[in-house]
């Protein structure tokens, strides 16, 4: 089959390799229709990643068709059409009877490294480094999904690949950012980032009753697609300081909670912003941690900071104190995905939500490399990409 | 670490908890050479002097520590496990799942042998002369010491009720004693046999089996081309197919 592969930072190569098969009895084998390129992704392509190895396939968002089955699965048949969380997730142990999905003890082969980095080993992961179990990802035609049963969503009805596709990651993990949030009627929440995560943040805390959502980026794509789900905007490139502007917009509140759909990779301006180029520059740190500063600064007394943005390693100059000071809560993690796939998809299908409203491009396979290039530098208003892994090149 | 049981082996003629840990001459010539240069550097009576009688000094006392040290190697390592501990007990009794941890090799039991060890070349190694079970209560604990052979051992095996409806706590503590001292530890620790790490695999991977019904794995997935970079460390970690439990999982 034909697979996306990660060769070093910044190369990606589009190889043919050999199709997966069921490994363990409760695998099953997916035939890929759809899959998707996660702002994620960008922090392997950019190398900030540890434990990356050259061959490695990449990603996380996929849906497609059930094509075998190993001897232990019995929900899921062959010829379902699912879509599948990014988290894998065993459904037995303490953590997944308690709704951590994320945090499985079971799922992960390489549970000894993050032991090692974190203290104790999240849940296994699809395509994302060998710490995060080293698993074979869905930027390919075909995938192996362990433990189908207890993650597989299955999709009946009329809703096309591209509706549903990002029950896989993006829209649950803009969804629990939001939910993480505490939502009361008359909160104002502002969110950092105005990509896909960042957008479907915006759309549920409205679901979830925000008063008023402001949204901060400085791409005016994004801002505008932010407006249209009815988002109050901050260029931050264009304003003196986020923070006094948010003061201001909320007649010296602060936001009710606070969104970095950001992360690691967060660009700014000024001094803060430098000392953190420079340091990851050097290699003295993965973390940009630009956009958590602010949030933290930002944030009213006693609200509440959610992190659906990625970090990696120790971060500098983390205004504690502040946080502290405000009594804030702070709530983060990898999404704990099958809380959230059934009943998202029950507001896919009731018309609440139509998740296709992220897409701006559509690539083949072969276009991949290319496709994270422009995703990376936003490149053609780019938003976010969805591939197609059987559809033949077009010509160049 | 002290292993905290006071279940007593049962080889008290060779009572090898007071041994030392490396051979005796081993210790007795680093406290011979502590002892010397110490002198050495009293004598020069000058600041390199002092220096060599700090060195000499520490020497002396890693000696005399050694001479004193009834163990070298000491392994605790604990896991929650969603089972009765009666289930746990049982799993863990069975030799059939002893050998999850390790690669290449398996358990075999056998009326005429007793325990042994089967390599992937056919070679049969007999534990059974070499192990025993001290003391034991099902359900509750399981201790054993080896006569020494190659690698002196015992330990204790532990099954508790968690805390909040959590299972058992399945603990595993022992003390071992390898043949060259610590030189032999570190190579094999480089070589991937490290003690510890050995009994947190296992014991992680019994886990995974009781809980969810499999051990997760990613060999034999699809890779792209490693290049120069990855075919070295393929090489240099020794990276090997796992051991093949799947024919036995198949029922489950």
């Amino acid at each position: 089959m034909k697979a996306l592969c990660w060769q070093g930072k910044n190369k990606l190569d589009v190889e043919r390799v050999n199709d997966p098969v069921i490994l363990n009895p409760r695998d099953g084998i997916v035939r890929i229709t759809r899959t998707a390129i996660c702002g994620s992704d960008l922090h392997l392509y950019d190398g900030y990643i540890p434990t990356m190895e050259p061959g490695d396939i990449l990603g996380h968002e996929f849906m497609g068709e059930v094509v075998e089955t190993g001897p232990a699965v019995s929900r899921i048949k062959k010829g379902d059409r699912v879509v599948i969380p990014f988290t894998i997730a065993c459904g037995q142990c303490y953590f997944c009877k308690h709704g951590l999905w994320s945090s499985c003890d079971n799922t992960n082969p390489n549970a000894w490294m993050m032991e090692k980095m974190y203290g104790y080993s999240g849940s296994g992961l699809f395509g994302y480094s060998h710490m995060m179990g080293g698993y074979a990802g869905g930027q390919a035609q075909f995938a192996r999904v362990p433990f189908i049963d207890v993650g597989a969503l299955k999709i009946e009805g009329s809703l096309s690949d591209e509706q549903v596709l990002f029950l896989s990651d993006i829209f649950p993990t803009g969804f629990m950012a939001a939910e993480n949030c505490d939502i009361k009627p008359g909160h104002v929440i502002a969110i950092w980032g105005c990509g896909p995560v960042g957008q479907f943040a915006i759309r549920s805390a409205f679901m979830l009753g925000a008063e008023r959502v402001i949204a901060i980026d400085r791409f005016h794509e994004r801002l505008k697609m932010a407006r249209a789900s009815g988002a109050e905007i901050i260029n931050y490139a264009e304003v003196d300081d986020v923070i006094e502007e948010l003061k201001w917009m909320t007649s010296g509140r602060g936001p009710d909670a606070c969104i970095d759909a950001v992360g690691l990779e967060a660009h700014g301006t000024g001094i803060s912003a430098a000392y953190d180029y420079s340091k990851q520059r050097m290699k003295l740190a993965f973390d940009r941690p630009i956009v958590l500063r602010q949030a933290i600064q930002a944030c009213r007394k006693g609200g509440t900071v959610s992190l659906p943005g990625v970090y990696g390693g120790m971060l500098d100059k983390i205004p504690f104190g502040a946080a502290f000071g405000k009594g804030l809560i702070l709530k983060m993690g990898q999404t704990h995905m099958h809380n959230y796939t059934e009943r998202l998809l029950k507001r896919v299908q009731e018309g609440e939500i139509d998740p296709s409203f992220v897409i701006t491009h559509r690539f083949t396979l072969d276009d991949a490399p290319a496709a994270y290039r422009l995703f990376r530098d936003k490149q053609d208003e780019c938003i976010k990409v969805v591939l197609d892994p059987w559809q033949e090149a077009r010509a160049a | 670490m002290t292993i905290t049981t006071n279940l007593a082996p049962k080889y008290r003629e060779r009572e090898f908890s007071r041994r030392p840990a490396t051979s005796r001459l081993e210790a007795a010539l680093t406290l011979a050479a502590g002892a010397g240069i110490s002198i050495y550097g009293l004598l020069r009576r000058d600041w390199f002097g002092a220096a060599f009688a700090g060195v000499g000094a520490y020497l002396a006392y890693a000696g005399a520590a050694e001479l004193r040290k009834p163990y070298q190697g000491r392994v605790r390592v604990g896991f929650t496990i969603a089972k009765e501990p009666r289930e746990v007990y049982e799993f863990v009794r069975d030799p059939r799942n002893w050998d999850i941890g390790l690669r290449g090799v398996k358990f075999e039991h056998d009326a005429q042998h007793g325990l042994s060890l089967r390599f992937d070349d056919g070679e049969q190694y007999v534990l059974s002369s070499q192990l025993e079970i001290t003391d034991e209560k099902p359900g509750e604990h399981i201790a054993w010491a080896s006569s020494g052979q190659m690698m002196e051992h015992r330990g204790v095996i532990r099954f508790k009720k968690a805390p909040g409806d959590r299972g058992t706590e399945l603990s595993i503590a022992f003390e071992y004693k390898s043949p060259a001292g610590p030189l032999s530890r570190t190579l094999a620790s480089f070589a991937g046999f490290d003690p510890e790490q050995l009994a947190r695999e296992a014991l992680r991977k019994m886990k995974q089996l009781m809980e969810a019904g499999e051990i997760p794995t990613t060999k034999g997935q699809p890779v792209g081309s490693r290049g120069v970079k990855g075919a070295a460390k393929r090489v240099v970690f020794r990276e090997r197919p796992a051991v093949d439990l799947q024919s036995r999982l198949a029922g489950d």
